[in-house]
C-alpha cells in the first residue's frame, strides 16, 4: 500500500527541492561569514519561509492544501525535537511554524522536510503562497469533486513562477469542491468553488478580490464558471493584470482587492477576459492526460462499504457523556457508509490553539496509521483531522486522542478558538492573542456549557493583519495597542459559511485585557436569554442586531 | 531602526544572527543576553552614540536598535513597552514541553 492517496513528488519536485535546499545552506553560510549582510540576505531567508521574530527565527513550513501523510507528520516532529523546542503551531493557513529555529540549523531542518517531499518556499513574500484546501477534501459527503487535484496543479503551475516572483504583495489562493465551504474562499485574494452547472458539467466559480487584514473585503465573483481545463491560463491572466495594475506605491493599497474595489469587478473581468482570451488555448490549457495523472494520485482508499451503525459506538454513547458530545462536535459524515471524519481538537482547555508537542505529532500520526489510512488534514481552524475512520473504530480514536488530550468535544464550539501567535511571538503584532485565548477557554471550559451555548466561533489577531481572521469570527476579538496598553476590540457578526459571508461589525470601544472574558460571558448571556430554538449565536445576533448585546456588554465592564 | 530615540534611558537591542536569541549591548560592546548587563544611555546625544556603537559591533547581530527602559532604584533596568518587556523576559505563558503527550 502506498503511504499516501495523494500526490507524490516526482524527480522534477525532487531535485527543485534538494536543490533549493543546497541553494539556501550556502547563503546560510555565506551570510554567517559575514559575506553577505542582512539586507543582502534578507530576502533569500524569507524565500525559504524563515522569519525573524522577537525572540528567535520561525520556520513556516508549507503543508499543500492542508494534508499530510502520517509519515510526514512525524518527520515534523522529529524536526521539532532535533532543531527547535520539540513543539509546533499549526497555523490559519493551514502551515506549521516552528518557533525557536537557529539559523544554523535551517537548511538541515529543510533537508529533513525535503526527505519526505515538503519545504518552506513561499511561505513568505510577494508571491503566490501555499494554496489552502477544503480540511474534508476527498472525504466530505457534500463533495462534488476533490479540490486537491487542482490545489496540486495550482502547485505545480505557482511554485517558483518567475513572472509572479515579485507581485505588488502576497497572493493567496483557497479552493472548495463542496457547496458548504470550509476554505474560506470569499476571503481570499482568489477563491475557487467547483461546482456542478445545468449541463452537469464540473466547473469553477473564480472569487476574486476578498481578503482580511487591514482592509477586509468580501471577493467578488470574476467568473461564473469556468471549464477547470482552463484554470491555469486563467488564474495566468488575473495575475497577469493583478501584476500590471496593482499598486506598488503603498503597501497597503497593494492587494489585488484593493484593484478589484478601486477599478470594480466589471473592469477587473474585462482586462482578465482579455488577457484570458489571448492566451486560453495557449500552452496553459490543460490536456486531460495530464488532469487524470494527477487526479489518480489523489484516488480515494479503498473504503469498502461499513455497516453505518456500531453496537460498541452506541454502548458507549450511552455510557459516556463525553463520548456522546464528542460524536455531535467532533465526528463529521463521510461519502463513504461506515466511516466517519473525525477532528482531533487541538483546542484542550486552557491551552495555546493550534499547538502540538513532538509527542503529540507521533501520537498523531499513530491513530492516523491504525484508523485512518495514514492520512491526515490540518484546518485553517487549527485542528488536526482524520479523514478516513471506520465508525467502529471511533471509541479507539476517541481514546487514543484522550490520552494526548486532544479528544475535547469542542469543535465548532465557544472554544474551538483560532488565535494567532500574537505579540508572545510575532514581530508584527501589537497585542496578546494566545493569553486572551486561554482565559476565554478555560472559563468556558465545562462541556456541558458549551453543547448548551452551541456553535460559536471566536477568533482573535493580536494585530490589524488579522492572522486570526478575527473580521469574520462570530465573535472576533482584536488586539490593539493604545499608548502602551493592551485593549481589545470586539466585534460581532462575522461569518464564513459559504453564502453567508459577512464582516463582522465593531460593537463598541475597546475593552482591557482583564476584561475580555467578561465582554464574551456578556455577549453569550445576551445570545441565551434571547435565542429562539435552532438559532446559534449569530443568527440571534443577526435577527436582534448589536444593541442588546452591546448595553450587556458595557455594563459589565 | 532607531527607535524611542527621545526616550531618557536607552539601551541597545538587537537579535542574535545565529539564533535570533535577544540580546543587548553591554559597556564593553559586546552583545549580552542579560538585560542587567546592557549599556545604558541616559541622554539624546548619549543614545545616539550607543546606537552608532551598536551598529558598529553589529557583525554577530540583526538590525540593532534602541529600547527605551526604566531604571529602579536598586539599578534593576526594565523596557517601557510590553514588546520589549516580552523581548527581555519571553513567552507570558507556559509552552508545552517536548515530551508532553498532553497538557497537564
Amino acid at each position: 500500500m502506498p503511504d499516501t492517496h495523494f500526490y507524490r513528488y516526482d524527480d522534477y519536485d525532487r531535485t527543485l527541492v534538494s536543490e533549493r535546499v543546497e541553494q539556501f545552506r550556502d547563503q546560510v553560510r555565506r551570510r554567517l561569514a559575514g559575506e553577505l549582510t542582512e539586507e543582502q540576505f534578507k530576502p533569500l531567508r524569507l524565500h525559504n519561509g524563515l522569519y525573524l521574530q522577537l525572540h528567535a527565527y520561525m520556520l513556516r513550513i508549507a503543508i499543500p492544501y492542508g494534508t499530510l501523510s502520517s509519515r510526514q507528520l512525524r518527520k515534523l516532529a522529529d524536526i521539532s525535537r532535533r532543531y527547535d523546542r520539540g513543539y509546533g503551531h499549526f497555523t490559519t493557513r493551514q502551515n506549521l511554524q516552528l518557533n525557536w529555529i537557529k539559523l544554523a540549523d535551517a537548511p538541515d531542518a529543510l533537508a529533513a522536510l525535503a526527505e519526505v517531499d515538503m519545504h518552506a518556499m513561499q511561505t513568505s513574500g510577494n508571491c503566490i503562497r501555499n494554496v489552502t484546501a477544503d480540511h474534508y477534501a476527498g472525504a466530505a459527503i457534500d463533495e462534488i469533486e476533490d479540490p486537491r487535484i487542482w490545489a496540486e496543479i495550482v502547485r505545480q503551475w505557482s511554485t517558483l513562477h518567475p513572472e509572479f516572483a515579485f507581485l505588488p504583495r502576497k497572493f493567496k489562493i483557497a479552493i472548495t469542491g463542496s457547496p458548504n465551504d470550509r476554505a474560506a474562499v470569499r476571503v481570499h485574494d482568489i477563491g475557487l468553488r467547483l461546482w456542478r452547472n445545468e449541463q452537469g458539467e464540473v466547473g469553477f466559480e473564480v472569487i476574486v478580490g476578498g481578503g482580511l487584514g487591514r482592509t477586509p473585503m468580501i471577493g467578488k465573483t470574476l467568473r461564473e464558471f469556468l471549464p477547470k481545463e482552463e484554470l491555469l491560463a486563467y488564474l495566468e491572466s488575473t495575475l497577469r493584470v493583478y501584476n500590471r495594475y496593482g499598486r506598488r506605491d503603498n503597501l497597503y493599497k497593494a492587494r489585488i482587492k484593493i484593484l478589484v474595489h478601486e477599478v470594480g469587478v466589471e473592469k477587473m473581468r474585462e482586462e482578465v477576459e482579455a488577457e484570458y482570451a489571448a492566451s486560453r488555448d495557449g500552452a496553459l490549457k490543460l490536456p486531460a492526460g495530464t488532469i487524470e495523472a494527477i487526479a489518480r494520485q489523489f484516488a480515494p482508499p479503498d473504503l469498502p462499504p461499513r455497516p453505518a451503525v456500531s453496537g460498541l459506538v452506541e454502548a458507549q454513547r450511552l455510557g459516556d457523556p463525553d463520548f456522546a458530545l464528542w460524536l455531535t462536535s467532533n465526528v463529521a459524515p463521510h461519502r463513504v457508509p461506515g466511516y466517519a471524519i473525525v477532528t482531533a481538537s487541538l483546542k484542550p482547555a486552557g491551552t495555546p490553539p493550534g499547538d502540538a508537542s513532538a509527542a503529540q505529532m507521533d501520537g498523531v500520526a499513530d491513530i492516523a496509521e491504525a484508523c485512518s489510512q495514514a492520512e491526515l488534514r490540518v484546518s485553517h481552524e487549527q485542528n488536526l483531522i482524520f479523514p478516513h475512520v471506520a465508525v467502529e473504530d471511533l471509541p479507539q480514536v476517541y481514546r487514543s486522542l484522550a490520552a494526548l488530550g486532544f479528544a475535547q468535544a469542542n469543535v465548532g464550539k465557544i472554544t474551538d478558538i483560532i488565535a494567532c501567535p500574537g505579540l508572545d511571538y510575532c514581530a508584527l503584532a501589537n497585542a496578546r492573542s494566545i493569553p486572551v485565548a486561554q482565559r476565554i477557554s478555560n472559563h468556558f471550559a465545562s462541556l456541558a456549557r458549551q453543547h448548551d451555548i452551541g456553535d460559536l466561533k471566536i477568533k482573535i489577531s493580536g494585530c490589524i493583519n488579522a492572522c486570526g481572521h478575527h473580521h469574520v469570527g462570530h465573535i472576533g476579538i482584536l488586539g490593539v495597542d493604545k499608548n502602551g496598553v493592551e485593549l481589545y476590540q470586539i466585534s460581532l457578526g462575522g461569518d464564513v459559511d459559504f453564502g453567508k459571508t459577512a464582516l463582522g461589525a465593531i460593537l463598541g470601544p475597546a475593552v482591557t485585557a482583564d476584561k475580555v472574558v467578561e465582554a464574551v460571558d456578556a455577549l453569550v448571556a445576551t445570545y441565551l436569554d434571547a435565542r429562539r430554538d435552532g438559532e446559534r449565536f449569530v443568527d440571534t445576533y443577526r435577527r436582534i442586531g448589536a444593541q442588546p448585546f452591546k448595553e450587556r456588554v458595557y455594563a459589565a465592564v | 531602526m532607531a527607535k524611542n530615540l527621545s526616550g531618557d534611558l536607552q539601551v541597545a537591542s538587537a537579535n542574535r544572527l545565529v539564533d535570533g536569541l535577544v540580546v543587548w549591548l553591554d559597556e564593553a560592546g559586546q552583545w549580552t543576553d542579560r538585560l542587567e548587563h546592557a549599556a545604558v544611555a541616559r541622554d539624546k546625544r548619549g543614545a545616539e552614540f550607543l546606537l552608532e556603537r551598536a551598529r558598529v559591533e553589529a557583525f554577530s547581530v540583526v538590525d540593532p536598535f534602541l529600547v527605551a527602559v526604566t531604571e529602579g532604584e536598586d539599578g534593576t533596568i526594565e523596557p517601557l513597552s510590553l514588546r520589549e518587556k516580552i523581548r527581555a523576559s519571553g513567552l507570558t505563558f507556559d509552552a508545552i514541553a517536548a515530551d508532553a503527550v498532553r497538557y497537564a
